[in-house]
């Protein structure tokens, strides 16, 4: 099973600045799953509204994709550095 | 004794794979006989197995997943420049990978007719609404095979492979 992203770190450091946030996502997931959970009839009557132009199919396959591609940012790791600045950011 | 395990001993003893990748494979079948799919299939730590070709090398169907796309550039050792010092190195979830091409699902028909207008203008004649999900899974699956290694006439080395 693989789990969803925790917490993501973003560090910059500069000549000027030196700065770096965590960001909780097991703090933020509860969150947007009750504001999912709480305006998903809303959804499902919009999505079954737009679906005879396609779109409702379109908005459920885009909800779909990026709930996958949020759930599989976990591990993603990017760090550039040159000689005036470093810029990392991970998900763990 | 299967033929798979067989051939995985028969390589750690001739010394082309090390004690901790035979240990991976030989999980590897374990979990392939179980019938476990891509989670059966990963290793509890492997961390340090790198881009060892060798976890698919002819082993009788046995093929790890890959687990992230690494990318890497480091400057050269001499290199003074500052426009050729950048160092990146960015390691990109498979998963992500995969979920990202779902999105491929969401292109609008009319984009894609002028994506092949566009290929055919320049001489390629190619239906993209012929590539089907499962194409690019198999696409995302052979990434493991790959590794990317050039270096620049500055010393700068890029890196592109999978790692297990």
């Amino acid at each position: 099973m693989s789990w969803p992203p925790m917490l993501m770190h973003v560090k910059v450091k500069n000549k000027e600045n030196d700065f770096g946030i965590w960001l909780p996502f097991f703090l933020l997931i509860p969150v947007l799953a009750a504001i999912l959970i709480v305006l998903s009839p809303l959804i499902f009557i919009l999505i079954l509204v737009t679906w005879p132009g396609g779109w409702g199919r379109w908005a459920l396959n885009a909800l779909w994709a990026a709930i996958c591609s949020f759930w599989a940012m976990r591990g993603l790791e990017v760090d550039v550095e040159n000689a005036k600045e470093r810029v990392r950011v991970s998900v763990f | 004794m299967s033929e798979s395990k067989k051939k995985i001993l028969e390589m750690l003893a001739q010394n082309k794979i090390s004690a901790d990748d035979a240990y991976k494979l030989l999980s590897a079948v374990d979990a392939e006989k179980a019938g476990n799919t891509s989670e059966g299939r990963r290793s509890e730590d492997t961390s340090d197995m790198g881009h060892n070709p060798s976890a698919d090398s002819g082993l009788g169907g046995v093929k790890l997943k890959g687990k992230y796309l690494r990318v890497t550039v480091t400057p050269g050792e001499n290199s003074t420049d500052p426009r050729h010092g950048d160092r990146v190195n960015v390691r990109v979830p498979m998963n992500l990978i995969r979920a990202g091409l779902k999105m491929t699902t969401l292109i609008p028909p009319e984009a894609l007719n002028k994506a092949n207008d566009a290929l055919h203008d320049k001489g390629i004649n190619f239906d993209v609404r012929n590539i089907k999900p499962e194409d690019l899974e198999e696409l995302v699956d052979a990434l493991g095979d790959m590794t990317i290694d050039v270096e620049s006439g500055h010393g700068e080395k890029v890196k592109v492979f999978v790692e297990y």
